[in-house]
């Protein structure tokens, strides 16, 4: 994963129906770029058979077990 | 006891008083309106200040309860909320131009519950446009001045404002309140919780709004635990964990002398204090703000097409930073969310409760922290934010108290984070270090 460049992201906004002007698009690149490098060690590494609920399920284990105490 | 003393006691003090009829309730509701008169000028905390209402709400309290009528818990307390709880018929701003004049045709689940308890509304407060920015600037009805140095920002939400200004808030887990009419910001990240003086007051009101609701599925069922009475409880035997990186490095040197403080006091108390590991934090922290900021975006989209100009310059740069991340990456960020709690919960099995500070700093300046969408504005906000992103992105509950003051006089503020639905244990160790403590009854010199 890399960060994306100020001519992605405006492309990305086009189509998303946000259209941004090519200095908005620099600075939005500025902003969320550290984010891309935090998240790298764990994009593209998740097992096939996770999905988001899974978050849910974690949670909800717990909570039984708080409850049974 | 006098008029103003009244507005400084606690919540859970006023409750009883009133109940004992030690106070009326137009009594209690006139001293808070005498001080909001007084301060609002200078600190420009509420948005709507309804004082012929809440008396008259007051007035009508106290007839109840002289015919042996009361409607709950808080009886006749006065209280105020954030300006993003909708209440069928009043105007909620959110915070905004946008909807500066938008009348909410329904009243939030936790609004309601409160209500119900019989709460007094004094009307509603102040916030960060659309609930997005952790300082308390406004750019539509202007800077939230901390009662501490008035020169000083706030912060937005619940610990920052906790840290920031000297008072106790209890971030919930994710799906303990209902966030039914609630402004959303992050449907995957919001909570509810309240902001009180104590931990006492704390498990009161979260008493009173937690639990299912038709409304909103994502509030779980089940019973609730006596939250009043899990503050009563010792915590010798407890376990409390410091974390070995991330929360404790860069700290300014009083914010660490504050949070060892803070252990000394725990460790007095009967708690067994040892170091935990916690798994790689930046990840977290990256991961909360690919979702917070697709979702954001997703929420504002119509208006960020059809009204951009009439968002404050940060705001819109904040919302416009979701339009750079692909569908792919959020839902990683999402499907990742599962396996990064289960590595949390793992790593402190061993402890209770981990303890570590809001914020690296004590609240900055209005004006060293005002920096619109200038190219530095993320790195600032993400600066303060450090230390509460990746309990955000967990979804995991913290208690912010009160710990301790700078030598400039500024709070600072310690948080405990808990285990998913486990707000009664970081309730117990909360009142057991404020029964040792008095940081959390100290209020502004000037006033």
């Amino acid at each position: 994963m890399t960060r994306p460049t100020a001519k992605e992201i405006k492309a990305m906004a086009d189509v998303t129906g946000v259209p941004v002007s090519a200095d908005v698009a620099a600075r939005i690149a500025n902003s969320i770029g550290p984010a891309f490098e935090g998240f790298a060690p764990v994009a593209g590494t998740l097992p096939f058979d996770l999905e988001p609920a899974t978050f849910v399920i974690v949670q909800a284990a717990k909570a039984t077990k708080e409850a049974a105490k | 006891m006098s008029a103003t003393e009244l507005a400084l006691l606690s919540l859970t003090e006023v409750a009883q008083a009133i109940a004992q009829k030690r106070f009326s309730s137009r009594e209690v509701t006139q001293s808070c309106l005498d001080r909001i008169a007084q301060w609002q000028p200078r600190l420009n905390a509420f948005m709507a200040i309804e004082a012929e209402e809440a008396l008259s709400a007051a007035d009508a309290a106290d007839a109840a309860l002289a015919k042996g009528a009361s409607r709950g818990a808080l009886h006749g307390v006065p209280l105020a909320h954030k300006d993003m709880y909708y209440d069928a018929g009043k105007v909620v701003t959110c915070g905004s131009h946008i909807r500066r004049d938008y009348v909410a045709t329904t009243t939030s689940t936790a609004l309601q519950r409160l209500k119900d308890a019989g709460t007094v509304r004094l009307g509603s407060l102040q916030m960060s446009e659309f609930a997005y920015g952790p300082t308390g600037h406004n750019a539509h009805f202007g800077a939230v001045h901390n009662p501490w140095h008035v020169d000083h920002i706030t912060g937005g939400s619940i610990r920052m404002p906790a840290h920031f200004c000297g008072v106790t808030g209890l971030k919930t887990t994710v799906g303990r309140i209902s966030r039914a009419g609630a402004m959303p910001l992050s449907q995957s990240l919001d909570t509810v919780g309240p902001l009180a003086r104590t931990a006492l007051d704390c498990a009161l009101l979260l008493g009173l709004m937690a639990g299912a609701d038709p409304d909103d599925p994502t509030a779980i069922a089940g019973s609730l635990p006596d939250y009043m009475s899990a503050t009563k409880a010792s915590i010798t035997g407890l376990t409390i964990g410091i974390p070995t990186a991330f929360y404790v490095d860069d700290l300014d040197a009083e914010v660490a002398r504050i949070l060892d403080e803070t252990v000394a006091v725990l460790k007095r108390e009967g708690a067994n204090i040892v170091q935990v590991e916690l798994p790689d934090q930046r990840q977290l922290t990256a991961a909360c703000q690919f979702v917070l900021a697709v979702e954001a975006a997703a929420f504002h989209k119509r208006w960020m097409i059809e009204r951009p100009q009439d968002y404050g310059p940060q705001v819109l740069m904040r919302l416009q930073n979701g339009l750079a991340i692909s569908g792919v990456s959020y839902l990683e960020a999402m499907r990742w969310r599962g396996p990064a709690l289960s590595a949390h919960l793992a790593a402190i099995a061993g402890v209770d409760a981990v303890i570590a500070p809001v914020a690296p700093v004590a609240a900055p300046t209005i004006a060293e922290s005002d920096v619109g969408n200038s190219p530095d504005a993320e790195a600032v906000i993400q600066r303060l934010t450090r230390f509460t992103r990746p309990i955000n992105y967990l979804g995991l509950p913290s208690l912010a108290l009160p710990a301790g003051f700078t030598r400039g006089g500024l709070p600072v503020a310690m948080q405990l984070i808990g285990r998913s639905f486990d707000e009664a244990t970081l309730l117990q160790i909360g009142a057991a270090f404020q029964r040792a403590t008095d940081f959390h009854d100290r209020i502004p010199k000037s006033a």
